[in-house]
């Protein structure tokens, strides 16, 4: 008894060191970014491993001020409003449509738009955004706020969660309110969408997320940086010669955050929420 | 008889007309930004690129795919593509079902939300953001990787500047930024399995290795299915990783064919780049069906 204690022990102190040895390097590059944006380039190039900034200063924040000829603060509030605003129609449009799919699948064009759907999340997103260009264009909606909102308001996850949560309401509840006469509208708005509350919030929290990454469909889109967010930013900065290192490690450090801090505040639904939408897929 | 299947047709659609209303909103978007786009993008590829975007183009059958075959760099990068989706495939699902067990595991009951939030930490951090910091953790002179391997005693690793070395250094950098993802797939998949097998087999003298091979692991083969579909696509797809951090070199040795597809795309050359998108979206599709259709053949037996 005492041995099997003993070995129990040890397998859990080798489980805890394996896994926190993983969570540590997991969270480093975070750290290193971190500690990169306070730290002067030159201190870095002679220790790049200390782990706490020989001083804290703030003063990088005022290099990065202005970045290809837009301030800062223009890139931040086109993060989140692009952000918002696609989240929004996403999550609207999406529900709207995974309902109507669900409810009547057999209806013409039904089935041949789900398909077509299907096919166009499995195309490489960044080859799409060759003809999307074009697209665009031909629309006039290139260079405007509306083209990249509209454009990420597409999305898997999103669709199949919905579809997945439509699919498991039973039939009877919506039966027993056609009898009493209420119409779509009403079953829809009065019944099914308050029952889908913890659904809409699940994926507005996670298209909130994915869409805060978003670069590439921005950068194609953007007629000029005055429409660029966070992440296009950065990626900009990145690529110019004789980069500023503190720069851009303070330029992903506000990239980073905020989603960071809104994953570990709703962890738990973001998780399920992540791993359901996949499942369904 | 045509006509009243007409009507009846008709009939439908108007009495069910507050459904396509619903729908309407997502089958323009659908449409617009995605059917015509790939409709499009094949288009293209099938036609001269200096008319490719006129109102009448010229129409070149598959000459532009005989182009790129007749390509080495296209051909090469296919290749790398393949190689390279292979080997990120296996490392990413492995190690995320090593993580997944472990997590699992009743030894780690402390503690364990917290370290899973740690590696699902970079699945929600903006690509472009992780990848910068990894360009420059495996910077010769500014990362911490080389330091790091000089403190302790090893030799250093050649990073994004040496061909040998710049596979495995994105193929890590995006094993940092998904395999939480896949992770977090086997975990649902562990959670949900029949927990009274593994006890009947422990009492009937099963070992910790044969209770894993012979009754966790084939419970966990829809999660296998879904990482191994999900990954295949993704990898197939590697393009963030290429543009921040190696620009496809060094040698062309991470030129995969959806960087390269638009690097033809920016010099004008839609033609030969749409085609490239119309192969490497071929080859998604046959894969991701063929694995669906594998699994379902073996799950009827």
């Amino acid at each position: 008894m005492t041995r099997r204690r003993a070995r129990r022990l040890l397998l859990g102190a080798l489980a805890y060191t394996a896994a926190l040895l993983v969570a540590l390097v997991f969270l480093y590059p975070y750290w290193w970014m971190l500690v990169g944006a306070f730290r002067r380039t030159r201190d870095v190039l002679s220790n790049p491993l200390r782990l706490v900034p020989e001083q804290i200063d703030f003063g990088v924040f005022g290099e990065i001020a202005r970045i290809g000829g837009v301030d800062l603060w223009v890139y931040g509030v086109n993060s989140l409003l692009i952000t918002s605003a696609s989240t929004a129609v996403s999550v609207a449009i999406t529900a709207l449509g995974a309902y109507a799919l669900v409810r009547r699948p057999t209806l013409p064009g039904f089935k041949l738009l789900r398909a077509g759907f299907l096919v166009t999340i499995m195309y490489p997103y960044m080859l799409l955004l060759i003809p999307v260009y074009v697209v665009m264009f031909k629309l006039g909606l290139l260079g405007t706020y509306a083209g990249i909102i509209l454009f990420l308001a597409l999305g898997p996850i999103q669709f199949f969660l919905f579809e997945q949560f439509f699919r498991a309401i039973p039939p009877a509840v919506i039966e027993a309110a056609l009898i009493d006469g209420a119409s779509e509208v009403t079953i829809l708005t009065r019944i099914v969408m308050p029952m889908a509350a913890p659904v809409v919030a699940t994926v507005t929290l996670i298209t909130f997320l994915l869409n805060w990454s978003q670069w590439f469909p921005i950068l194609v889109i953007s007629r000029a940086s005055d429409t660029y967010t966070l992440p296009v930013a950065l990626l900009s900065m990145n690529t110019e010669l004789g980069s500023n290192f503190q720069g851009i490690m303070a330029l992903a450090v506000l990239t980073t955050l905020p989603p960071a801090i809104l994953f570990v505040i709703a962890q738990k639904r973001v998780m399920a929420g992540m791993a359901q939408g996949a499942v369904k897929g | 008889m045509a006509l009243s299947r007409l009507s009846a047709t008709l009939r439908l659609l108007w009495r069910e007309r507050i459904f396509y209303a619903f729908v309407a909103p997502f089958a323009v978007i659908t449409i617009l930004f995605g059917i015509w786009p790939i409709l499009l993008s094949i288009q293209v590829s099938f036609t001269a690129s200096a008319t490719a975007l006129r109102a009448t183009p010229t129409w070149v059958g598959f000459a532009n795919y005989w182009t790129i075959f007749a390509d080495p760099l296209f051909t090469t990068s296919l290749w790398r593509t393949l190689v390279y989706t292979g080997l990120s495939v296996v490392a990413n699902l492995a190690f995320a079902l090593a993580l997944a067990v472990l997590l699992d595991s009743t030894l780690l009951r402390r503690g364990n939300m917290a370290i899973r939030v740690a590696l699902f930490l970079p699945v929600v951090t903006p690509d472009v953001a992780g990848y910068v910091v990894w360009r420059w953790l495996f910077d010769r002179s500014f990362g911490a990787v080389n330091a790091g391997l000089d403190m302790l005693g090893l030799p250093a690793f050649g990073g994004l500047s040496s061909p040998a070395t710049a596979t495995a250094a994105i193929l890590i950098a995006e094993l940092w930024h998904h395999s939480g993802f896949y992770m977090l797939i086997f975990l649902a998949n562990l959670a949900i399995r029949d927990k009274q097998l593994e006890e009947a087999a422990a009492i009937d003298g099963a070992t910790p290795w044969q209770i894993w091979r012979l009754i966790i692991l084939p419970q966990l083969k829809p999660a296998l299915l879904i990482n191994a579909v999900y990954a295949t696509i993704q990898f197939l797809k590697t393009f963030t990783v290429v543009v921040v951090m190696t620009k496809g070199g060094p040698n062309d040795q991470t030129n995969f064919v959806s960087y390269y597809a638009y690097q033809l795309f920016d010099q004008g050359r839609y033609g030969e780049a749409t085609a490239m998108a119309t192969i490497l979206f071929s080859i998604i599709i046959v894969l991701s069906l063929s694995m669906l259709w594998i699994s379902e053949r073996s799950g009827t037996k």
